[in-house]
């Protein structure tokens, strides 16, 4: 009796060590990278270079305000078991070194701006340098080093869809230039609510006027909203975007007494939901390019408009 | 042991008085609240035990007991605050709607922006309604009220600034004003100085002559003795109820004293009963 | 910079402005009586507690509707209500006081509201829920808090006496005629109705300081509740005009300004108030001991 006992022992053993040695000894390498993105443009580019290598979850979704966002536990345990966390920097994730702390992540963090040419807007960094292409094209830069740190067996895919993908954005960088070249300056100048273009406006020639400061959470003050109603006069600014993340009321009073026209709609920190015209980088850049081109080309210029300082 | 028969002899005088007085058809003294076995309880406990007897009408009757004795009990119950746990009081209904109360510690706020003669106004409200107009009549009572209870001055003056004795002054002026053919007093003289005791007891006389019956708590033997007809003697159960003159005995007041030592219960739990 | 240019020009030049200053001056009849009542009922925290309480259902109105002021509005209205019954219903079954009772019922309240919003969408819908802007006061929101207003005064002017005697002596106003629980529910309604208004032009946490603070600072220079309802009016209403200034001239956030300035009338109604200002208790102590030592 013992013996057999004994023997049915060691098979069983025997049969979690195999178990167990198939799992841990089988190559990182097959599994995919799991990698967690701080918001969706990120989880979009980090995508687009690394395809079936990697696994990408974002921690702030489509339609979501990474200024304002707040960490669920659920965040904090897909953080716990992530392989590579990538961020854009900036202070952008103002919220993010506590969930890290927290969650007990110990791994790489990849600030995708780094080496990006920083702007600044009154007086602190404007972190939304995605807004900009060229600087795009320093994101997958760095994205694409690290996802090759991570899996360097799969260098060489990794490299060529990070090629390809940098060659789409010159591409889409060049045709936007120009296009915005061919619209004379002086109808160049949009309002949105938020100041997230500030990258944009730069790289493209496009003037960007805001009523509040470029974070969601600070309130707007009558004489931000009064200077911006008196450059809409003044300036013939027209075109009034809203955003996908904000509260509507305001920009309709802006359009209302301003005499603009709303353009449509622009997203400037988050992508659109799948399936949607934004629901990736380069969809979401077409999109605000040409929602922004329709509402300030002469064409737009016929469009019936609300009068001028109507109360 | 014959005083207390002597007790029981005053209560049963009580009762027979108006069995006798309906049966020659003279005199017709008809009671105006009749109490029939009435235990009210507190957190479960009997506050009041098997009370029966009534209040005459137009009688004026002092409640007299030791601490916790449940007269404040008893006072909310005839008020109709609170409920019967077991036996009733029979008041008729035009009564019962009509029954001016005065708590023991009237829990106002002094700090409350209203002046004397707006609280006194009151006593109308109840009679006509919160909608109804204040005229002219109305206005001439109030002043008279105010005269009444000596205070004619002060019906400006916000109710934070006077002083006890003249806030009670006030409320009783308020009673005056609901003309209450049922008038219960819950020690209206607790915390007051003896010029607005004699004065009220006075005003307390003058609702005794216009037929009203009036029942105060009371905790000062000498004031029962002095100003009030009939006593209940009360200690949780009725020791006595009748004339005083029958009923507040030496021996009786020993009697309530005795009684009063066999209870485990501390004062307060009663007093926050009636606050209600 | 002339005295023009300061006071009356913002308001000439802009639409924005002058329907600001309208929605202040809606809100301040409105909420200066009602804020009044709550503070000599000693229902102060009150008002706070239940814009809490608005949430849960202001946030399923959003739900359901998004940004669309019937839908938010009507179930505010309709939590805070529900939340003002439930705890005079527990207050008046159970052994607990109306201040315990309703404390329960908003946290639950606040707790529900926080998590329907972060289960259906960001927390920055939460954050406009709760921060509105009186610069973007909208027709259908000025019409609402217009119509609160006139209905807050119709209804006050109604039941003036029995809310008084309510406030002051409800146990008298029960044995007379029992209808104090009707007042008394009256009177939270208008309470919520005009939180509601107030919490889409200022958002809802704004709302109770235009309620709260000119009543608490009126009881510095006045004595009766007519003329204390009437100054808490005026005092909201001079801090709505003076606070879109300062925003104006000072490029400060709105709600925030008008809310400070309230809040500075009240600290210097505190001092040089006199009604039990501290100014003047000095004084009254100072003649005393002067009269005593005489």
């Amino acid at each position: 009796m013992n013996y057999s006992h004994l023997f049915f022992a060691k098979l069983i053993l025997a049969l979690l060590v195999t178990c167990s040695t198939n799992v841990t000894a089988a190559p990182d390498q097959v599994r995919p990278l799991r990698v967690v993105a701080s918001f969706s443009i990120l989880a979009d580019l980090t995508r687009n270079i690394g395809g079936d290598v990697v696994d990408v979850a974002a921690l702030v979704g489509p339609d979501a305000d990474a200024h304002v966002f707040e960490p669920s536990p659920a965040d904090a345990r897909r953080l716990a078991q992530a392989d590579l966390v990538i961020v854009n920097g900036l202070h952008f994730e103002g919220w993010l070194a506590r969930l890290i702390t927290a969650s007990g992540y110990r791994g790489p963090i990849v600030v995708a701006t780094t080496n990006v040419n920083v702007r600044r807007g009154r007086g602190v960094p404007d972190p939304h340098a995605w807004q900009d292409l060229r600087n795009g094209r320093i994101y997958v830069e760095n994205i694409r080093a690290a996802l090759v740190n991570a899996r360097p067996a799969h260098a060489a895919s990794l490299n060529e869809r990070a090629e390809a993908y940098g060659a789409k954005l010159v591409a889409l960088d060049q045709a936007t230039r120009a296009r915005f070249t061919a619209v004379p300056a002086s109808s160049r100048r949009v309002i949105t609510l938020h100041d997230a273009f500030g990258y944009f406006g730069a790289a493209y020639g496009v003037e960007f006027l805001a009523p509040q400061g470029w974070s969601t959470d600070s309130e707007a003050s009558a004489a931000n909203v009064a200077q911006l109603i008196r450059q809409m006069r003044e300036q013939r600014v027209r075109a009034v975007f809203l955003e996908n993340i904000s509260d509507p009321r305001l920009m309709l009073r802006l359009v209302r007494e301003g005499g603009g026209v709303i353009g449509g709609t622009l997203y400037s920190d988050a992508l659109s939901p799948p399936g949607t015209a934004a629901d990736t980088y380069l969809r979401m850049f077409e999109h605000n390019t040409a929602t922004i081109i329709k509402a300030i080309a002469p064409s737009a210029a016929t469009a019936p408009r609300a009068t001028a300082g109507a109360p | 042991m014959a005083a207390r028969l002597g007790g029981r002899t005053a209560h049963r005088r009580a009762l027979g008085g108006r069995r006798v007085g309906a049966r020659i058809g003279a005199t017709v003294t008809t009671s105006l609240a009749q109490v029939r076995n009435l235990t009210v309880s507190y957190r479960g406990r009997p506050a009041i035990s098997a009370l029966t007897g009534s209040f005459t009408t137009g009688s004026l009757t002092a409640v007299y007991g030791p601490n916790g004795a449940g007269k404040s009990t008893l006072l909310a119950a005839l008020a109709g605050r609170l409920a019967a746990a077991n036996g009733s009081i029979e008041l008729p209904a035009a009564v019962r709607a009509r029954t001016a109360f005065l708590p023991q510690r009237a829990e106002l706020d002094r700090t409350f922006p209203i002046r004397v003669g707006d609280v006194v106004a009151m006593g109308h409200w109840a009679r006509a309604g919160a909608f109804g107009q204040v005229n002219q009549v109305q206005r001439r009572a109030t002043a008279d009220a105010l005269h009444r209870v000596g205070i004619s001055g002060l019906a400006d003056r916000l109710i934070g600034e006077v002083s006890v004795g003249q806030l009670q002054r006030a409320l009783f002026a308020r009673v005056i004003l609901q003309d209450a053919p049922l008038i219960l007093l819950d020690e209206p003289f607790a915390a007051v100085d003896t010029t607005t005791t004699a004065d009220l007891l006075g005003v307390i006389r003058q609702w005794h002559v216009e037929r009203r019956t009036v029942v105060a708590v009371l905790h000062d033997v000498a004031q029962v003795r002095a100003h009030f007809p009939q006593t209940l003697l009360l200690a949780r159960k009725m020791l006595a109820w009748g004339a005083t003159t029958d009923v507040v005995t030496a021996v009786n007041l020993a009697q309530l004293r005795t009684m009063a030592e066999g209870w485990t219960l501390a004062g307060d739990d009663w007093r926050e009963a009636v606050a209600v | 910079m002339n005295l023009h240019m300061l006071l009356i020009e913002p308001f000439v030049e802009f639409g924005f402005m002058r329907r600001a200053l309208v929605a202040c001056l809606a809100l301040a009849i409105g909420c200066g009586p009602v804020g009044t009542l709550l503070v000599i009922r000693r229902m102060s925290l009150v008002g706070d507690a239940m814009a809490h309480a608005l949430l849960p259902g202001a946030a399923i109105g959003f739900v359901l509707g998004g940004f669309s002021l019937a839908a938010m509005s009507v179930g505010a209205f309709v939590g805070g209500l529900l939340v003002a019954l439930l705890a005079g219903f527990v207050t008046r079954v159970t052994s607990q006081r109306e201040d315990a009772s309703f404390a329960a019922f908003y946290l639950i309240a606040l707790a529900a509201g926080v998590m329907i919003v972060s289960l259906r969408g960001s927390s920055v819908d939460l954050y406009h829920l709760l921060f509105g802007t009186i610069l973007a006061v909208d027709d259908a929101a000025l019409i609402l808090i217009a119509m609160v207003a006139s209905l807050t005064v119709l209804v006050l002017a109604l039941i003036y006496r029995p809310l008084i005697l309510e406030c002051f002596d409800p146990a008298f106003l029960r044995d007379s005629s029992g209808h104090g629980a009707l007042y008394h529910l009256l009177f939270l309604g208008l309470v919520v109705v005009n939180l509601v208004a107030g919490f889409q032009a200022l958002g809802t946490l704004m709302a109770v300081g235009l309620m709260m603070l000119p009543a608490t600072a009126a009881r510095f220079w006045a004595t009766e509740i007519w003329s204390l309802a009437l100054l808490a009016s005026l005092i909201a209403l001079l801090c709505g005009l003076g606070g879109l200034l300062i925003s104006f001239h000072g490029n400060l956030p709105s709600g925030p300004a008008i809310v400070s300035l309230a809040g500075v009338v009240f600290l210097v109604s505190l001092v040089v108030g006199p009604r039990e200002g501290l100014v003047a208790r000095w004084y009254q102590t100072r003649r005393t001991h002067s009269l005593s030592t005489r």
